[in-house]
């Protein structure tokens, strides 16, 4: 039924039980698994320059590990997942990114590390699951 | 009898706080460091204690920070760029600076009737414009690596280096003092580039840190040449910073270093007090003219930037882009209203005012380039044609890494 499925991977609790889920829906399905970190902005306002380029390069090391580890538990599972970043607002990026690349699947966990706005503004998931341009699954 | 270390273990307090509620809230540190100490410092007074009100101490670690944030900025500059787009650069730069500091002293003295001197402090806090916001904007989308990006930068370091200009002369007393800084500085800036990669090659990578204290010397010798001559240190630092800014593309471990010292000790000092000094009283009876200067200061942006833009044949797009973004303004604002109620230009409502008013022209004029003028193909429109590398009408999508 799923050919190619999208997992929008933060490196939260949320999103490993995402992981999970889509590691054994792919391979259900036969499917391909990509899961994509979205690198949220510099901070916003700033005074110096220099704030913005540390928040950067954290912010840089922090996607790449959060992909490694990823990759990672999915080769314990003998499963070859597929990675890729993108920079962003995160709910838009995922549906922008499953439009282009036609996946039939978005997998993402029920709470992430969108922090104090979810609270205001709702969850990715939230999110994701009303614009998406397929079906949407939200793991708990 | 003030107990230094309750009042240091308050304010770094506020300080630690600022750090973890910028870091879940992805707003700069800076600006949740100013709303703390806002909020802090009319507490205090309400409550009627002294613990948030600054110091000597506090005073002395604002100043310098702001003196080190200057050199850090003009560090910034990236002379290649600069070059490639010079008249654009310069005329976009100048203007940006030029039309809100004459609109600004002109609506704050003629229409207010605020005197001569907090007049001239109103230009200046409000004819500034923030390369760091600017930059924060535009390295998100990565706009900042083309030709528009770097002329919007380059035009940016002229509008302040305008700010430090202003600061710097007017209010400086013009007598021999001025002419020993002026010589001094100048020599200063001639041999400094030199004498600093001799040392750094000499005695750098140590412990100790000789570099970044051969830095905070130099400084502080000509802050207080500055000084004397009743000029403000920010203007040698910026100065220092700029023709220091080759040896530092190339030592990024001692950038790092001094932004370890900068961002835990200094700054955090700096803006705190900034915010205490911004008084909620104030801000109510002057809420109206606080609206006032915010619009003053997007009139002027307004109506010297963008026609500039156009002049050189920009797109409209672009041009909508450069302006809101030129019309941004944060730390050189703050410094600058800081300055004059330290020298006793303004009063604390009247810094309160200008404050509150550079803090909206970070926020406002950002929220609006990133929403609605963000340009979808970026160009220099007919003007690229004699920019070297840029291609006219080359898509510009989103970084994408994998």
């Amino acid at each position: 039924m799923f050919k190619k499925i999208l997992l929008a991977y933060d490196g939260s609790g949320g999103a490993k039980r995402a992981l999970d889920a889509g590691l054994e829906l792919a391979r259900l399905h036969q499917a391909e698994l990509w899961a994509l970190t979205v690198q949220e902005g510099v901070p916003r306002f700033s005074a110096t320059i220099d704030e913005v380029q540390e928040e950067k390069a954290f912010a840089n090391q922090h996607t790449l590990e959060v992909l490694d580890a990823a990759r990672a538990r999915a080769r314990e599972r003998g499963f070859d997942l597929q990675t890729m970043k993108r920079l962003g607002h995160p709910a838009q990026t995922i549906i922008q990114v499953a439009g282009e690349g036609d996946f039939d699947l978005i997998l993402v966990g029920h709470s992430g590390l969108s922090g104090v706005w979810a609270k205001f503004l709702g969850t990715t998931a939230e999110k994701v699951s009303r614009h998406a341009p397929c079906s949407v699954l939200i793991v708990r | 009898m003030e107990q230094v270390w309750y009042t240091a273990a308050a304010w770094i307090a506020l300080a630690l706080l600022a750090s973890l509620i910028s870091i879940r809230i992805g707003i700069s540190v800076a600006l949740v460091e100013i709303f703390l100490g806002f909020v802090a410092g009319n507490l205090g007074s309400y409550l009627g204690t002294a613990i948030f009100q600054p110091n000597a101490w506090i005073n002395f670690l604002a100043g310098f920070a702001s003196v080190v944030l200057t050199f850090l900025a003009g560090a910034e500059i990236e002379p290649e760029s600069f070059r490639r787009q010079l008249i654009p650069t310069l005329a976009i730069g100048f203007i940006s600076f030029l039309f809100p500091f004459l609109g600004a002293m002109a609506y704050a003295y003629y229409v207010s009737g605020w005197d001569l001197h907090a007049a001239q402090i109103a230009g200046i806090a409000l004819s500034t414009t923030s390369m760091a916001v600017v930059y924060a904007v535009m390295v998100e989308t990565g706009l900042n690596e083309t030709e528009l990006g770097k002329l919007i930068l380059g035009a940016t370091f002229i509008t302040d280096l305008g700010t430090v200009l202003a600061l710097g002369l007017i209010f400086a007393q013009y007598d021999y003092w001025l002419i020993i800084f002026a010589a001094v500085t100048l020599v200063a800036l001639w041999r400094l580039p030199a004498l600093s990669r001799w040392f750094f090659n000499t005695w750098g990578g140590r412990v100790s840190e000789p570099e970044i204290k051969f830095i905070f010397l130099v400084l502080c010798i000509l802050g207080a040449l500055a000084v004397t001559a009743r000029s403000e240190a920010v203007l040698p630092a910026y100065l220092f910073g700029m023709v220091l800014a080759g040896l530092f593309t190339h030592n990024k471990v001692l950038v790092l270093r001094m932004r370890s010292i900068v961002f835990a000790l200094l700054t955090p000092f700096f803006f705190l007090k900034a915010g205490t000094l911004v008084s909620l009283k104030a801000l109510i009876a002057g809420f109206s003219l606080l609206v006032v200067f915010f619009l003053v200061k997007m009139a002027a942006k307004i109506a010297g930037v963008w026609p500039m833009c156009r002049a050189f044949k920009i797109p409209v797009r672009e041009s909508n882009y450069t302006t809101l973004l030129m019309a941004t303004g944060l730390t050189f604002g703050s410094i600058s209203a800081l300055f004059g109620l330290n020298y006793g230009y303004i009063d604390q409502a009247q810094y309160s005012i200008l404050v509150t008013a550079v803090i909206a022209s970070a926020v406002i004029p950002t929220v609006i380039a990133q929403i609605w003028c963000h340009p979808r193909v970026v160009t220099l429109g007919r003007y690229s044609k004699a920019v070297p590398g840029s291609v006219p009408g080359s898509p510009n999508p989103p970084p994408r890494e994998e």
